[in-house]
């Protein structure tokens, strides 16, 4: 019970509670500005904040990913630009909606479908992240190595490119996390006997590069692109409007949640797979889909801010992060001596009840700064191109910088930033190799320790997986993966259902 | 709208993990040797993880990273295999989608960047970043470009320096200075 009023700390110091709503505030515009991301945001943040205590920085990422989420849907509404990847599914009717002199009515409405889905989101991390956590201890190493492969597979597969690329980046994520002094026997990898290299890559480095600099510069495209205003009118959404897409918004945030909690998938594949869902539940919509549908948002934008609850479970639980936002989130946590996993929960479960907090209060600003202050906001968006782009390249490098005081870590990020750019360019998904780089000691380290318990046998590490239910469920669920994406697959589909369709 | 239509102008860049850029039934400019070459890196790094250790033992530090670039060999492999069968774009070509001329110059911008980082100082190196970047970005006249890079520099630098209080290089600007000189004028003006 005690630990329970951790909750509250967010309220009882005024400072903790102002950083929320600076970061939700800050969040919002972040989220909406179009070449600006969140990823992008919490990553530079990460090497800004490291210096402060544990709870202020906690408190500011928190706010800005919440306000991120949501932030995107505005831009995508009225500029049929989504300002971030989990508003992309926002779009398809937000904008019709904007066109038809509606864009108020929309901007209510996913404001308080966002809050909505965000409740939902807090409410199950609430109660199901303890007895995850109680669970949790009894995985085996085996089951960590396992969950961490299965992550990083479900990045790929989800997401609508091809699963090969993404096991490619999965694979390359691990690889460079594991450059550097090996911390177990101290044995040199990946360092072509360079000192440089003896430390690792920094994996701020890797991910300002991969989300900063490579977004960056895949905006130079786009440079001159001109946005057209639209018309506001009243934002308030009727109480009848609300009521009538409850059930609707009740199992998109379910799906939100499942989604965000599955390790590796976050709120832009929950918002896509809420999208059609909305579309095959919904047999007679007012107005079509892809016209300017009510449930075409309220579905997306539900289910991607349930989904940021959702992903808390994993990293909280087991430490391995339910989408890139959270492997940051995670990163910072480390940054600043805290190890996820379900140990935290044992030794320091304020901490756990104080990001529900947070999240609950950066939930209530969310709503406070989405239903006020548009007219300023149409103004602040417009920032042109031009001035953005240099600023996010100077910020990335000083992000780089400030962590280590390193030029090192400058060129570092440069080179994965180009790198990243022919990713983005090619169709490779950049979430699964900032999950690898994130996940590849606890991968390793569970290896080793899993197969020493079997005294280097792998028939008997075989034997341990199917004989306990756990691992084996982990294990088909990483065969199915793979089949899923053979022909012999798609065969075996043909066959079963083939004829009902 | 096309309901098809998913993030940007082409929604081919890739912002988002649900839907990466590129073209799945098509190969971009560029694509297939961008496949060949992280095959070979993947070669090179599985040839570097065997040299960790070999193959003494299941738990030997090399064992998963020899594992991992054997994973990615194989899958780049049979990224290139697919990449090759693919026709390619019609209306692309590498200097005007993949790598334009401005890209180009922005990296050979943050690479100067970096050199002159510690030599300049930081503020320094930022304004002459800025002013260039932001004058060849928008093709606006010198006060525009002055004016708003000064002011989003001092504003980055009032927020960075003093509020993260973030260390960054400073050079040959008498920096330390400045600041004791506004704290004298502070304290001066409170007292």
């Amino acid at each position: 019970m005690e630990t329970l009023m951790a909750i509250f700390t967010i309220f009882t110091q005024p400072q903790l509670l102002l950083l929320v709503g600076v970061g939700t505030f800050a969040g919002i515009y972040i989220g909406a500005i179009p070449g600006l991301s969140v990823t992008m945001a919490v990553s530079i943040l990460i090497s800004f904040t490291f210096s402060w205590d544990v709870y202020p920085a906690i408190s500011l990422m928190v706010g800005i990913y919440m306000g991120g989420v949501y932030g995107g849907s505005r831009t995508a509404i009225l500029l049929n630009i989504p300002g971030a990847p989990s508003a992309i599914a926002t779009a398809m009717d937000g904008y019709p909606m904007a066109q038809k002199g509606e864009a108020g009515q929309a901007i209510g409405v996913t404001t308080v479908m966002s809050f909505f889905g965000g409740l939902i989101g807090i409410f199950v991390l609430a109660v199901a992240a303890p007895f995850v956590a109680d669970f949790a201890i009894t995985f085996q190493p085996r089951d960590y190595m396992l969950l961490a492969v299965l992550g990083i597979l479900l990045v790929g597969s989800l997401s609508s490119g091809s699963l090969v690329k993404g096991i490619f980046a999965g694979a390359l994520g691990i690889a460079i996390g594991a450059v550097g002094r090996d911390p177990l026997t101290f044995t040199e990898r990946f360092t072509f006997d360079l000192r440089l290299m003896e430390g690792g890559i920094s994996f701020i480095a890797v991910m300002i590069g991969m989300f900063g600099v490579s977004e960056a510069l895949q905006q130079l495209q786009n440079v001159n692109m001109k946005a057209v205003r639209q018309k506001i009118d009243r934002i308030m959404p009727s109480f009848g409007t609300v009521k009538k897409y409850l059930p609707l918004s009740l199992q998109t945030s379910s799906i939100g949640v499942i989604i965000g909690a599955l390790p590796g998938t976050g709120g832009d594949i929950a918002a896509l797979m809420a999208y059609d869902h909305a579309k095959r539940i919904t047999k007679k919509p007012k107005v079509p889909f892809g016209k300017g549908a009510m449930e075409g948002l309220v579905a997306p934008e539900t289910a991607n801010n349930a989904a940021v609850g959702g992903a808390f479970i994993p990293m909280m639980t087991l430490g391995i992060p339910g989408d890139a936002v959270t492997a940051i989130m995670i990163g910072a946590l480390f940054i600043h001596g805290l190890n996820p996993g379900p140990m935290l929960m044992v030794d320091q479960p304020d901490m756990f009840w104080f990001i529900v907090g947070a999240l609950l209060m950066a939930n209530v600003f969310m709503l406070i700064f989405g239903l006020t202050g548009i007219k300023i906001f149409t103004k602040i968006v417009e920032m042109p191109r031009s001035v953005i782009i240099p600023l996010i390249l100077l910020l990335s490098i000083v992000g780089a910088y400030a962590v280590n005081n390193s030029i090192t870590d400058v060129y570092w990020m440069l080179g994965f930033g180009v790198f990243g750019y022919f990713m983005r360019h090619y169709g490779y998904p950049l979430g699964p190799v900032i999950l690898g780089v994130i996940l590849s000691r606890l991968l390793d380290d569970n290896w080793r320790r899993a197969i020493i318990s079997e005294r280097e046998d792998l028939g008997s590490f075989f034997e341990g997986i199917i004989t306990s239910p756990l691992s084996l469920t982990l294990f088909i669920a990483v065969i199915l993966i793979f089949v899923s994406q053979t022909s012999i697959w798609t065969f075996a589909k043909n066959r079963l259902f083939g004829k009902a369709s | 709208m096309d309901p098809e239509f998913r993030g940007d102008i082409d929604h081919h860049d890739g912002t988002s993990d649900a839907t990466p850029g590129g073209y799945t039934e098509q190969r971009r400019p560029g694509e297939l040797s961008f496949a060949i070459f992280l095959t070979l890196a993947s070669l090179f790094l599985l040839y570097t993880a065997y040299g960790i250790s070999g193959f003494k033992a299941l738990s030997s530090p090399g064992s998963v990273p020899m594992a991992t670039t054997l994973v990615m060999v194989v899958s780049a492999l049979i990224v290139t295999i697919r990449t090759s069968r693919l026709n390619k774009v019609a209306h692309e070509t590498l200097s005007k989608d993949i790598l334009p001329v401005m890209v180009i110059l922005f990296i050979g911008f943050l690479v100067i960047f970096g050199l002159l980082l510690k030599p300049l100082g930081f503020v320094l190196t930022a304004a002459l970043f800025l002013i260039i970047a932001i004058k060849v970005l928008a093709r606006k006249g010198w006060g525009y470009t002055l004016t708003v890079a000064l002011v989003s520099l001092v504003v980055i630098w009032i927020i960075f320096r003093v509020v993260f209080t973030v260390l960054l290089p400073v050079g040959i600007l008498p920096e330390a200075e400045f600041i004791q000189f506004f704290r004298n004028l502070m304290s001066g003006g409170a007292s």
